[in-house]
């Protein structure tokens, strides 16, 4: 295959074509549903491939891509791409510019501990099926489900400045839930939360202790169903790390990816509140507030040796002591905005164009541990376990609820609430964040589910985050 | 999908009669352009050809899916798969795979991909993208034509060919200044309905009312008129949710044992009507079952629940094969004009964004307004309106509806997550009262 990478970049490096990408990607992927304790599916996708074919002809991109690999398909792909390049290039004014890069040539094969795509069959089944079973043993509880999907890709990036890389990664996703009810109202409990996804293989099921959990999600489900709600206006809010993920992905992650700036993703997934006079200068959170973007670190699902256009991977400083340094961007946008290109053009398989992308999305650790932070909090909630969210198309005004939240009196935990809602204009937030936990409450929360781009791309990515405080946040929002 | 292959699923079909088969051939292409600030940002073609399959044993079942698959690949497979299913365990719940063999008429659709060339498509772009520029505007958006062809074959003897060619079209006008935005769509298997000087008269009108002052309103409630996709993205949400079938199983929905009740006011009904000349057209659903006119709502009783052949097994209901992807309100008695003169004081909601909800039971939901919210005052439009969040319950807005446009509009729908598929419906603008505004976005 390589071969064949290689044949089509010598094709496509003629003078006419300013610049040109080749990717090849075999993907795998597996996953098992399991519904009130009874297996629902057991799909599996293995060796799945495609190849895309990017061009930029008279400054314009044009992309193709396929799932057939034969002589004649690569030919007409080729074709494609360079017939659509031209004829897009006819409603162009702005054309596409960026620095050459010196090639890269390496190559990185991931191996996971227990590879969940040779593991016994029967084995993996049975450890869910046992999970999925005792979640089914309590009468309070109508609904339950438990899942996994197993995900394994091999790469191959090659373009027209001579860089040549391959790689290969393993990802897993697992994750369980109940519901319980009283015949009238439902309250739910998942675990390990929406942020689940981790870099490896069937070793990443095993850390999350399901067998462990089922009792306790169990029974935080039922004593919801008796817990009193929030009744404050607002409050400081503790925010755990499976949903504080959520909260830096979608307040500042997709808020600082450029190509929005330049509304490239209006007609989908939105814009920004940013602008780029605000780089250097626009305090995005307090002093506390550190935030960068970071390819290099290996146990992230966002990790790679050069991003889908052949940047090297690298850590990008979004935000330096609550101030707005940085963005996440492409060769063309970092060129427009003056900056150096951060390693987040990425496509999730090769027949589909990179888009600016999260890789390895990360809050810095501040100092202490989450007992401590919860010992010098007077008043205020612990929350965590994402249940609603949503954010609108400048990502400036965000509403989330949470499926669960622990009062804290005292600095101590006195009982849990409701469903608390929050809701937040993204600068005014961060600027109240006034503690995040230390290092070793730091790690890597994935997900394989982010979306953006049309035709749509879901993507896997990481956020390294710590729980933090917030300071007197709307937390009592109601429909 | 080529004889030879077809006659090799028959085969496999015919040789192994202690299993039970469901191949899905499918060969889906895009031609995908995106344009941004009045230009081109990219231009895709996609081709992607796939076979899923799903092999059940008794109560057990195995799914896979080959991409670009060959006989040799697929033989592979189903051997290994025909072994591998036995260590699996049983779903007690799962009786039969669909068993509906009835055939739509076959309809000739043409290949829009063809109809709807590149050429053609910069073309009206570069109209378009002229006719905004004296008003400072530039347009945003996405030009896609599918070519999709999905051949079903299983072994309980259905042999059903689904095709579609899809043409979305949506362009947004951005203003210069201050990004202010309106949006304009166009969803269709019919090429020769996409009529260019409409859609640019259309915009323009929307442009013109997008030039006044930008102010903020305060949270509370408020007399709401809502476009045709605002109420149809409500109503979708609301209908996959609480009338699904696997959400009774799930205990999750309010209308469990409430069918042939009154459920929402005798103004509201609701079809799901594969065929309706208004939308694109659907012959079968996922499974394969005939999607035939389905009414969910009729003057406000509740009159179906969405239900598959696994629910309908699982739940001793009568599959319908509803899926709720051509759904259908009713029209009412009023002008759309006439609704805006009759507001005193109120907003006008041109698009959604970023719905979630909040309590699936309930119905109730939070998202956002964006691509042109605006001030109604003394029956005019005449302010452009911060973007705003909603928390509100979509029962209480379907409560709410006190008037209906005479007359309904088509929008698409894409399922971007998936393999990018098109959808559309038909919805009237509504009137609604008492809508919750819960906080303003202080951005356009
Ligand atoms: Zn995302």
């Amino acid at each position: 295959m390589k071969k064949l990478v290689q044949d089509i970049i010598t094709n496509l490096s003629v003078p006419s074509i300013t610049f040109a990408d080749v990717r090849f990607t075999t993907t795998d992927d597996e996953s098992i549903y399991f519904e009130k304790g009874n297996l629902r599916y057991k799909d599996a996708s293995l060796d799945s491939k495609s190849l895309g074919i990017r061009v930029l002809i008279n400054g314009c991109w044009g992309f193709a891509g396929t799932t057939d690999l034969s002589k004649k398909s690569i030919d007409y792909t080729m074709l494609k791409a360079i017939s659509n390049a031209k004829h897009g290039s006819l409603f162009k004014r702005e054309k596409v510019d960026f620095k050459a890069i010196d090639p890269t040539i390496a190559s990185y094969m991931h191996t996971p501990k227990e590879n969940p795509f040779i593991m016994d069959s029967e084995e993996k089944i049975a450890y869910f099926a046992n999970i999925a079973t005792k979640l089914t043993k309590n009468e309070k509880i109508v609904y339950s489900n438990v899942s996994a999907s197993f995900y394994r890709q091999y790469k191959i990036y090659a373009n027209t400045e001579g860089t040549f890389t391959d790689s290969l990664v393993y990802d897993v996703l697992p994750s369980m839930m109940v519901m319980a009810s009283d015949g009238r109202q439902n309250y739910s409990r998942k675990w390990p939360g929406d942020m689940n996804a981790r870099r490896g293989g069937f070793e990443k099921v095993r850390a999350f202790e399901f067998e462990k959990n089922t009792d306790r999600i169990i029974k935080e489900a039922i004593d919801l169903l008796s817990a009193p709600s929030i009744e404050e206006e607002r409050a400081d809010l503790i925010i755990g790390a499976s949903h504080l993920a959520l909260q830096l992905h979608e307040s500042v992650g997709h808020a600082t990816e450029a190509d929005r700036i330049f509304g490239m993703e209006i007609s989908y997934a939105g814009k920004t509140f940013v602008k780029p006079t605000m780089l250097g200068n626009f305090q995005y959170g307090s002093e506390l507030v550190n935030i960068f973007s970071d390819s290099t670190l290996e146990n992230g699902l966002g990790f790679h040796i050069v991003d889908d256009e052949g940047v090297p991977a690298r850590r990008a400083d979004i935000v330096k002591n609550g101030i707005l340094q940085d963005q996440q961007t492409s060769r063309e946008i970092a060129q427009m905005l003056g900056l150096e290109p951060s390693s987040n053009m990425l496509a999730t398989h090769a027949d589909e164009i990179p888009l600016v992308r999260m890789s390895n999305f990360c809050l810095g650790a501040g100092k202490g541990s989450l007992d401590e932070l919860i010992k010098n909090t007077e008043n205020g909630y612990f929350v965590d376990f994402t249940k609603t969210w949503s954010i609108d198309d400048n990502r400036y005004n965000f509403q989330f609820t949470t499926e669960i939240g622990w009062k804290i009196k005292d600095g101590e935990i006195v009982g849990i609430v409701k469903e608390p809602t929050y809701f937040g204009i993204t600068p005014e937030f961060w600027n109240s964040c006034d503690a995040i936990c230390g290092e070793e409450e730091w790690d890597l929360h994935g997900t394989f589910h982010c979306g953006k781009g049309e035709p749509g791309q879901v993507k896997h990515l990481s956020h390294g985050v710590a729980p933090a405080r917030f300071r007197n946040v709307v937390v009592n929002v109601k429909a | 999908m080529q004889d030879t292959f077809k006659e090799k699923l028959l085969e496999i079909i015919d040789k192994n009669p202690s299993f039970k088969f469901l191949f899905a051939y499918s060969d889906w292409e895009t031609d995908f352009l995106r344009f941004y600030r009045s230009q081109t940002n990219y231009n895709i073609s996609k081709r992607a050809t796939a076979l899923n399959t799903t092999i059940y044993k008794g109560k057990k079942s195995l799914s896979f899916s080959i991409t670009n698959p060959t006989i040799e690949s697929l033989l592979e497979k189903v051997d290994e798969a025909m072994i591998t299913i036995d260590a699996l365990p049983e779903d007690p719940d799962f009786v039969d795979i669909e068993k509906d063999t009835r055939k739509a008429e076959e309809r000739i659709k043409a290949n829009n991909i063809e109809q709807m060339s590149l050429e053609k498509k910069i073309s009206y772009l570069t109209k378009l993208a002229d006719a905004v520029e004296p008003y400072k505007f530039k347009i945003y958006g996405t030009f896609i034509c599918n070519n999709e062809y999905t051949h079903l074959i299983t072994s309980n003897g259905l042999d059903k060919i689904m095709r579609f060619s899809p043409i979305y079209f949506e362009a947004k006008a951005v203003s210069d200044i201050n990004q202010v935005t309106v949006l304009e769509a166009f969803g269709s298997e019919n090429a020769l309905s996409f009529d260019i000087d409409s859609i640019i008269k259309s915009l323009i009108g929307k442009i013109k009312n997008a030039q006044s002052e930008v102010v903020d309103v305060d949270p509370g409630e408020y007399e709401v008129i809502l476009a045709p996709r605002c109420i149809g993205e409500y109503i979708s949400y609301y209908t996959w949710s609480c009338c699904s079938a696997s959400s009774l199983d799930h205990k999750n929905t309010l209308l469990e044992g409430k069918l042939g009740e009154q459920i929402f006011p005798a103004n509201f009904t609701l079809i799901d009507d594969p065929r309706n000349p208004m939308i694109v057209n659907f012959d079968y659903n996922g499974e394969g079952h005939l999607y035939e006119k389905t009414p969910i709502f009729e003057n406000g009783v509740f009159k179906n629940f969405l239900v598959d052949s696994y629910y309908a097994n699982k739940l001793n209901m009568t599959e319908n094969g509803a899926q709720g992807a051509c759904l259908v309100m009713n029209t009412g008695d009023k002008e759309f004009d006439e609704m805006i003169k009759s507001t005193k004081k109120g907003l006008f909601i041109s698009s959604l964004h970023y719905m979630n909800f909040i309590n699936p039971k309930e119905s109730s939901i939070t998202g956002l307004t964006r691509d042109g919210t605006f001030l109604i005052e003394d029956g005019k439009l005449t302010k452009v309106v911060n973007n705003l969040r909603f928390t509100v319950k979509i029962s209480d807005i379907i409560n709410n509806i006190t008037e209906i446009e005479n007359k309904a509009h088509t929008f698409p729908q894409s399922d971007n997550y998936g393999q990018f598929s098109i959808n559309s419906f038909s919805m009237p603008h509504v009137k609604v009262k008492a809508f919750n505004i819960s906080s303003s976005t202080k951005t356009v």
